[in-house]
């Protein structure tokens, strides 16, 4: 990785990995590393997640009752921890969508006044 | 931490380990060697510890996890440096242990809430007058009773010995006499089986019904289950058996029977106070609201009734009322001085922590230097301490538990009320553990305080040795804490032992050894007049002087160290009577004539009594010398004449003034109990004065034990149905009365001695550790042509310095404690020197010897090695 590419890469913000994770799980359940390929891949590399820091989320997630694991088989048949999304966590993530948004957009309001007047 | 939980973090490694290993062989893929693939995936992944940690954090809250982290680590450190740890959780054992064992009894003594309903309306009323108690009359009471308007219920009780001949053993038992509703209206206890008494039952005639505990039910009838309405002879009357009381708090009482409390026509004045008076309030009148009620009818009946005149009521929360004053105030003090025991083992604690800090500031430092915050130390060093003061506490418990049960069986039987308790309870546990806390945040806060202060560039520079002038002032100002207060506890410790010296060694006044006593429990109403009583008396005399081995016989009411059965108010003869509430009153001993020569006492003026002063004679009185002190001062004893109202054998009244001549002067004896202190006392001839209830003393030319049973046979063949109670040799009684003084004289003297030892081990090392920290500075001063006896001066000097002032401090401690302590001590000056001088004295030793040892030795090691030792 060069010094380059680390720049054009955004630190993530505070609490919005938990964001990120409860929409990867939409699309079904899956393990961590899978989660943490995922969020780099959707968001072409631009997002640098630690991926160590993952499985604290999925344990706060877990904790809240957002999300479930189970048993089950990784691609290279071996066992891992699959984490699902429950009914709580699909409410969750409607509220914490419509959260981002608004917050996304006054950022963007405050950031590019002029366009907002146009 | 929920099982979820627990389960996620215990797998977390293993899919760790698979998230790193899918990621490396994905970059093995996009065409990495082993090597790199596997190094970007760990990178990627980032500080797997802190990951871990986090996770953790998710689950149990971070203050628990760094809290159970320290606790982890204090006992890492505790076990490394265990003869540290032993010595400093032994030293906690013993001040908890003996705080707790004591607080076990002050708690049940003097704090417990009383098992009844309401407790707080109940109270007790005594007849008052200038500031002095006394007990009810009949009269008041049932005046009391009948014009109230504060009362629930008034209720009056009086203690008696009843003879309970039912079975195959007669015995002797203790009972009260009742007034209906006492026990369920006024107590507010039901009963076992059967009912209480009865309004209609506490009139003469109709009151022989009887209410026994479970207890007596249990041991006396066998469980009787048909106990109910059956008979039961008491004082050779038939009695019907009506009720049993509930198991628990009313078997601890000494008394096991209960029967109605009915007064004859005899017993309804106003002039003998007998009764004993409680009450429940209704509920929202206060003890002010009570008093002032019964203080109105009191006002009246002293109109009435010559006997009331100046007397009010007081009205006390029933609380300790029948608790001894002076067992009280042993307990407060006790309870001092365990604390004071508490503090020295804090503070011995403290200092040893503060001398193990000074060899551990460089690992504080190292902690420091990577980043641990001053909190962080601080908490650590007050972990380690709570967790030093919990062990204590744990061992502390089991040991004071053994402490309890030995002080108990060391201690005299009438020392608490027969109904207390005493037990390891939940209350005195909470006590434990708040104590231990406390304990371990005040020893361990000054070595915690120091360690978060340390400066860390020094401490890392100065490479273990820590001169920190701080550090030694607040090590110093521990010696000096310890020191006054060793001296204040073994001031008291020697004051209770001098006083139990004192009291072994007293001057009686009369000669102890082969003498036999015991009492003629007469049942009432079985000798009535003065006539019978007589003629039983004298034949009973008559036959004990007739057998061999025995010198001459008494009858008297009171005994030497026993204290006497009545006082009265009296009043010299020659001027206008005064109302009763304001005469002086004396001890008042009826005895027959033989009584001087029996117990051996000195005559000091005048005549002693002689077989002459008969009934029907001329009155004639002697008195002892406090008496004719008090008293008669400036006047000859022998031309004044005594006047008091008569009395009525047996019955619970007065009758009109006569005069008692005085003929005699004697050499005062012990005629109370030893702490209690002694009274002046009048004594008349019992022929004169009798009373159907009386004791006997004999005086024996062979060892009194072995005339008992000629004694009992004697008696038994006057009188087959009465027994002879508290039989026993007047050096058994000695022993007995000196066994209060000799309890306190162990306790304070043993609480004293631990307090002694736990301080001079604690002053000793203190200020060994502070001299063997200047080895170095010795060897300094030596090499630069300081003589060994200049270096040892020096050193004596400095230790002399703290010495002194904590010997100054306790001075001011000692005088505060021996104060407090005089009221129970027999013959001992608050500021006791002797006692003082002992304590001070080997205290001062162990403080010298602390200083000399070690400086000895420092001006011993060779100058050159002592630099070395850097």
């Amino acid at each position: 990785m060069s010094t380059r590419e680390q720049k054009e890469r955004v630190e993530l913000l505070q609490g919005t990995l938990d964001l990120l994770i409860l929409r990867t799980l939409v699309l079904g359940p899956t393990h961590g590393q899978a989660i943490a390929k995922a969020i780099e891949l959707k968001s072409d590399d631009v997002l640098q997640i630690e991926q160590g820091s993952l499985y604290p989320a999925l344990h706060r997630l877990i904790k809240r009752g957002w999300i479930s694991v189970e048993e089950g088989t990784s691609e290279n048949n071996r066992k891992a921890k699959f984490y699902e999304l429950t009914a709580r966590g699909k409410k969750q993530l409607q509220v914490e969508v419509s959260k981002w948004d608004k917050l996304a957009g006054a950022i963007a309001r405050i950031l590019r006044p002029t366009e907002e007047r146009e | 931490m929920n099982r979820k939980g627990k389960q996620l973090l215990e797998d977390l490694d293993q899919e760790i380990r698979e998230h790193i290993e899918l990621e490396t062989q994905e970059n093995i893929g996009r065409g990495m060697s082993p090597g790199e693939a596997r190094y970007a995936a760990l990178r990627k992944f980032g500080n797997v510890t802190r990951v871990k940690e986090d996770a953790r954090g998710v689950w149990i809250p971070v203050w628990l996890e760094q809290l159970l982290q320290d606790i982890r680590y204090a006992f890492r450190l505790l076990h490394k440096s265990r003869a540290y740890t032993v010595v400093a959780i032994l030293t906690i054992t013993l001040g908890i242990a003996a705080t707790t064992a004591i607080f076990s009894i002050f708690y049940a003594t003097l704090l417990v809430p009383f098992p009844y309903p309401e407790p707080d309306q109940l109270v007790v009323v005594w007849s008052m007058a200038n500031g002095h108690r006394r007990q009810v009359s009949a009269g008041d009471f049932l005046d009391w009773q009948r014009d109230n308007q504060v009362f629930q219920v008034l209720g009056a009780v009086r203690g008696d010995q009843f003879n309970l001949s039912t079975g195959a053993r007669p015995e002797q038992i203790e009972g009260s006499y009742l007034t209906p509703g006492f026990l369920d209206q006024l107590i507010g206890d039901k009963p076992f089986m059967g009912r209480y008494v009865l309004p209609e039952e506490a009139v003469p005639g109709k009151d022989h019904v009887v209410i026994i505990t479970h207890k007596l039910w249990q041991r006396y009838f066998a469980g009787d289950p048909n106990i109910l309405n059956k008979k039961i002879h008491l004082n050779g009357q038939p009695y019907t058996v009506i009720g049993v009381q509930p198991p628990g708090q009313p078997d601890r009482l000494g008394r096991q029977l209960v029967v109605p409390l009915a007064f004859t026509p005899e017993q309804l004045n106003h002039d003998a106070w007998w009764l004993v008076v409680l009450g429940r309030m209704k509920s929202g009148v206060s003890i002010a609201q009570a008093k002032a009620d019964l203080d109105r009818i009191a006002r009246r009946d002293a109109e009435l009734y010559p006997a009331d005149k100046g007397w009010g009521v007081s009205v006390e929360p029933l609380k300790n009322d029948f608790l001894d004053r002076d067992v009280q105030t042993g307990l407060n003090l006790l309870m001092g001085a365990v604390g004071f025991l508490l503090l020295i083992a804090c503070a011995n604690v403290a200092n040893l922590l503060l001398a193990r800090g000074t060899t551990r500031h460089r690992e504080v430092a190292v902690r420091a230097s990577i980043g641990a915050s001053r909190t962080q130390i601080f908490r650590q060093f007050l972990i380690e301490s709570l967790v030093l003061a919990g062990l204590g506490g744990i061992l502390g418990i089991g040991l004071a538990w053994v402490l309890m049960k030995v002080i108990l069986a060391a201690m005299p039987p009438y020392m608490l009320l027969s109904e207390t308790d005493v037990k390891m309870s939940m209350p005195v546990l909470l006590f434990t553990v708040a104590s231990t806390m406390l304990s371990g945040v005040l020893f361990g806060c000054a070595p915690a305080w120091q360690a978060a202060g340390l400066n860390l560039n020094e401490a890392l520079k100065e490479g273990g040795r820590p001169p920190s002038a701080d550090r030694q002032r607040m090590r110093r100002g521990l010696v000096i804490a310890e020191f006054a207060l060793a001296l204040s506890l073994l001031a008291g410790g020697g004051q209770a032992i001098h006083s139990f010296w004192n009291v072994e060694h007293v001057n009686l006044g009369f000669r102890s050894d082969h003498l036999l006593a015991f009492d003629l429990p007469v049942n009432e109403g079985k000798l009535d007049g003065a006539a019978k009583i007589n003629s039983f008396y004298r034949e009973v005399l008559g036959e004990i002087n007739a057998l061999p081995g025995v010198t001459h016989a008494a009858v008297s009411e009171g005994m030497p160290l026993l204290g006497v059965r009545f006082g009265m108010p009296f009043q010299i003869a020659g001027k206008e009577m005064e109302d009763m509430s304001r005469r002086p009153v004396t001890g008042f001993n009826m005895v027959t004539p033989q009584f001087f020569n029996v117990y051996e006492i000195q005559m000091l003026e005048g005549r002693s009594l002689t077989p002459e002063d008969e009934e029907g004679g001329r009155r004639v009185a002697v008195v002892d010398e406090r008496f004719a002190k008090q008293f008669l001062s400036g006047m000859d004893p022998l031309s004044q004449r005594i006047v008091m109202n008569e009395m009525v054998p047996g019955a619970m009244k007065l009758g009109p003034p006569v005069e008692w001549q005085i003929v005699g002067v004697y050499r005062s004896m012990q005629n109370g109990r030893p702490e209690a202190g002694n009274f002046p006392e009048m004594d008349v001839p019992f022929w004169q004065c009798p009373w159907p209830q009386a004791r006997i003393t004999v005086r024996a030319s062979i060892d009194p034990d072995l005339l008992a049973k000629s004694i009992s046979d004697v008696v038994q063949s006057l009188d087959p149905d009465l027994p002879l109670s508290n039989l026993q040799t007047m050096d058994r009684t000695l022993e007995q009365v000196a066994h209060g003084s000799r309890f306190l004289a162990f306790l304070f003297g043993g609480f004293a001695g631990i307090g002694m030892l736990l301080a001079a081990v604690g002053i000793y090392g203190v200020m060994s550790f502070a001299v063997v920290q200047r080895t170095h500075e010795i060897g300094v001063r030596m090499a630069l042509g300081a003589s060994r006896s200049g270096v040892l001066g020096m050193i004596l000097k400095d230790g002399m310095v703290l010495t002194m002032a904590g010997f100054l401090l306790g001075i001011l401690g000692a005088y505060g404690v021996g104060k407090v302590m005089h009221g129970i001590l027999f013959n001992v000056a608050a500021f006791d020197y002797w006692g003082f001088g002992v304590v001070a004295g080997a205290l001062l030793l162990a403080g010298i010897l602390a200083c000399f040892v070690p400086a000895h030795r420092a001006t011993l090691v060779d100058p050159m090695k002592a630099l070395r030792q850097e």
